[in-house]
């Protein structure tokens, strides 16, 4: 009956690993509910024994983790999703507003035996929540997906950007002590997977040149220490998954590999490192520009957005400009104040002005992700009073006096016949379009990493620290270094307690994420900035309260605003110290200090074009403040 | 038509659009499509002009292969009112039988189309190719 629920023909084979894998994982699923249900859950040997069902049922689910996190990641989140309550924001491409998600499954479980209040009926909860999330996948809609090989490469990929982004940092997984005897596990179980998909999809193998990295990674790994601090994270992404991450991007190619799956939607088929800045398909920079590929305009495009970027033209009164807190000589970010003066001098911004370089990696925009898309978030700080101050169609009007400007967009509306006239739009286009530019320059350690050039040995010491003890990958995650995690559909938020001053004295006021989406995880979250170029776009934190990096690291060193004795009931970061010692905080620096990309620096434009009307003729190039 | 703008989209649909976006500024424009009463002249003023902007995109992008002005290829399927209701952005971009061109066009272009879209398959009954 079973078997013809599944839809499966019996014996051996691809799919039947499938099914006896997902057997495996009901079964242990099962046994630890039934447990639960008999025992309670207030002894500490009750407990102990809890978490041992729990690592067999893990290591169960890690053997399917290859297809499960591919085929349905919502899902696969209510097996064994991080976080109690997830708010999903991808809605917002719909324009609806985003939606509560109650977390579930085996982490959770884990997690609650260690809280001396949870019930058992609340533990059952989460356990027979993960069992029908499991349910999910013996639906004809996924398993049809495995009679075919596309599906395969996909999935393999998804794996493969894991194994570089979490599988290794502890992401999912609460005891740090299993974090690699996991890892081998399911490095062991995928090549089981690999075996049966050979044996049936004969036309499409994997490589010899990939079934032998792939050996030698599970060597590596097998030879490793258990203590994931200890591990090599490094060489392992350097010398075996993103090795192995290429050869599968060219089965992609090669074997013509289809998908239907929006998992894929943000990946580029075509390139061969997980370090290429080209694998994330993430912002748009071109706007209503995008489908214009004639090189000679996409030059004009982009001077005319470089001299738009620097012309105070874009604000109210005529004295500031976009380089006014997004300066190029400072990776696009304002070093001078932890936050911008307000329009016409009327105090202070409540944020930080962001680095613009990699911001085209993020799929929410500003601190508190309330837009989707580059051209929205720069149409909105254009048009509010308190930044640059402009209303629409008057700045429209100014900079279409001139006439140097005026014959520029003009002659790019040929290419977009579905435009009528020059709007804000179109202005706003070509700035995204400028400064997208620079998000494109590889650092010393993306060199490294891709194998090209050495790692000095404290920057190899500070990323092996940065994907364990030091906590920072489960949130940065590589190889963007920022809040999006393969397959990059969505933007992460934290609550830090970030306090308002230096010596801690209350909680920085600012309600971030939940002015947005109100709720009460919400409060005080905001977007996971990047890592890149951090060494050089301080202050920082979104309020700009600390001026260095070692201020930075302190404060997470201690356990963030909790840490710090500030109360902060719904903090996501674990409020116990990191116990960093000295050398490795050295070591940590060392390595942000390998993420500065080789970004160039542009002269500022010698002149702004003339305008029709005189008075906008003395405006300063960059603005006056 | 290829979506690839090594040489501009062509004059035609330029001319095209310019003629359209003429009579889209005249008050008394015949709407192709129904617009409820309840409807604000704003947002309706809105309506227009992405009805507007997406049929120009579809005509140039994707009319090639899927018809919907008596013209695409038989392989290829029309849309589904179903389709174009549920579809969203980055489904567009994710599916891969929508090849290069839906991956170029940005959000609000592709908002734009499946505006026209909903609108043209709400005014127009006639009998679709089934999707694939």
């Amino acid at each position: 009956m079973l078997l013809a629920a599944f839809g499966f023909t019996p014996g051996p084979g691809y799919r039947g690993l499938y099914r006896t894998t997902l057997e495996q994982l009901a079964t242990e699923q099962s046994r630890l509910v039934g447990k639960m249900a008999r025992a309670g859950v207030g002894s500490g040997a009750g407990r102990d024994s809890f978490k041992h069902e729990i690592a067999t049922a893990r290591l169960k689910l890690k053997a399917a983790d290859f297809w499960l996190r591919y085929f349905e990641p919502n899902a696969y989140r209510r097996i064994n999703g991080p976080l109690p309550v997830e708010w999903e924001t991808e809605v917002f491409e719909k324009f609806e507003k985003p939606y509560r998600r109650e977390g579930a499954g085996l982490t959770l479980a884990e997690l609650a035996l260690d809280d001396s209040t949870v019930t058992r009926d609340s533990l059952l909860a989460l356990v027979r929540a993960s069992m029908l999330a499991a349910k999910v996948f013996e639906a004809d809609s996924i398993t049809r997906q495995l009679a075919k090989p596309d599906h395969f490469f996909l999935a393999n990929r998804l794996f493969l950007l894991n194994l570089g982004a979490i599988y290794t940092t502890g992401f999912e997984c609460p005891a740090p002590e299993r974090v690699i005897p996991e890892l081998r596990s399911m490095l062991v179980g995928t090549r089981d997977i690999y075996a049966a998909f050979a044996r049936d999809f004969p036309a499409t193998p994997l490589s010899a040149a990939y079934l032998e990295r792939y050996g030698a990674a599970i060597a590596f790994v097998q030879a490793q220490p258990d203590d994931y601090a200890a591990f090599d994270h490094f060489a392992f992404i350097r010398d075996y998954v993103n090795p192995l991450f290429a050869m599968n991007q060219t089965m992609i190619l090669g074997y013509a590999v289809a998908s239907h799956s929006v998992n894929d939607f943000t990946l580029n088929d075509s390139c061969a490192s997980m370090f290429d800045k080209g694998l994330y398909n993430a912002q748009n920079t071109k706007g209503v520009y995008s489908l214009i590929e004639d090189a000679r305009t996409l030059t004009q495009i982009r001077e005319t957005g470089r001299l738009l970027f620097y012309d105070p033209l874009m604000s109210g009164n005529n004295q500031r400009a976009c380089v006014s807190c997004h300066k190029p000589v400072q990776y696009f970010s304002d070093r001078a104040v932890p936050t911008p003066e307000a329009f016409e001098h009327a105090g202070r911004l409540k944020r930080n002005a962001p680095s613009l370089v990699d911001a085209p990696f993020n799929h929410l925009l500003m601190l508190d992700g309330r837009h989707l898309t580059l051209q929205a978030q720069a149409h909105d700080v254009m048009t509010n009073p308190a930044e640059l101050g402009s209303v629409e169609q008057v700045l429209v009007e100014k900079v279409m006096s001139c006439k140097d400007y005026r014959s520029a967009f003009r002659s790019f509306l040929k290419w977009i016949p579905e435009e009528p006239k020059v709007t804000l739009d179109h202005l706003i286009s070509a700035i995204t379009f400028y400064y997208g530019g620079f998000s494109y320059y590889p650092a010393a350690f993306d060199d490294a990493i891709n194998g090209k050039a050495t790692l000095a040995p404290e920057a190899h010491r500070g990323f092996n620290l940065f994907m364990s003890k030091a906590q920072c990958a489960t949130c940065h995650f590589v190889p963007q270094f920022n809040g999006v995690k393969p397959p990059y559909v969505g933007s992460e938020f934290e609550v830090l307690g970030v306090p308002a001053d230096t010596l801690y004295t209350r909680l920085d006021p600012d309600s971030g994420r939940a002015v947005v989406n109100p709720a009460l995880e919400t409060v005080h979250a905001f977007r996971t900035g990047s890592l890149r170029n951090i060494a050089h776009t301080g202050p920082y934190m979104h309020n700009g309260v600390f001026r260095t990096l070692d201020q930075v690291i302190e404060f997470y060193d201690a356990g963030g605003g909790t840490g710090h004795h500030l109360n902060v009931p719904n903090q996501t970061l674990a409020a116990d110290s990191l116990h960093l010692t000295v050398g490795e905080k050295s070591d940590l620096l060392a390595f942000l200090r390998s993420l500065d990309e080789r970004v160039p620096v542009e002269a500022p434009p010698a002149k702004l074009p003339r305008s029709s009307r005189a008075e906008l003729n003395h405006r300063k190039i960059g603005g006056e403040y | 038509m290829t979506a690839k703008r090594g040489i501009p989209v062509g004059w035609l649909a330029a001319a095209a659009g310019a003629l359209l976006l003429f009579a889209g500024c005249a008050a008394q424009r015949k709407l192709e499509f129904p617009v409820s009463p309840d409807i604000t002249p704003g947002n309706r003023a809105l309506m227009i002009e992405r009805y507007d902007k997406g049929k120009i995109l579809f005509r140039a992008n994707c009319s090639g292969c899927h018809g919907i002005f008596a013209a695409g290829k038989d392989s290829v399927p029309n849309f589904s009112k179903e389709q174009i209701d549920n579809y969203n952005a980055n489904f567009v971009k994710g599916d891969q039988r929508n090849h290069a061109v839906a991956r170029k066009l940005s959000q609000q272009q592709i908002d734009y189309i499946l505006t026209f879209l909903g609108l043209h398959s709400a005014a127009h009954n006639t009998p679709r190719k089934p999707a694939l």
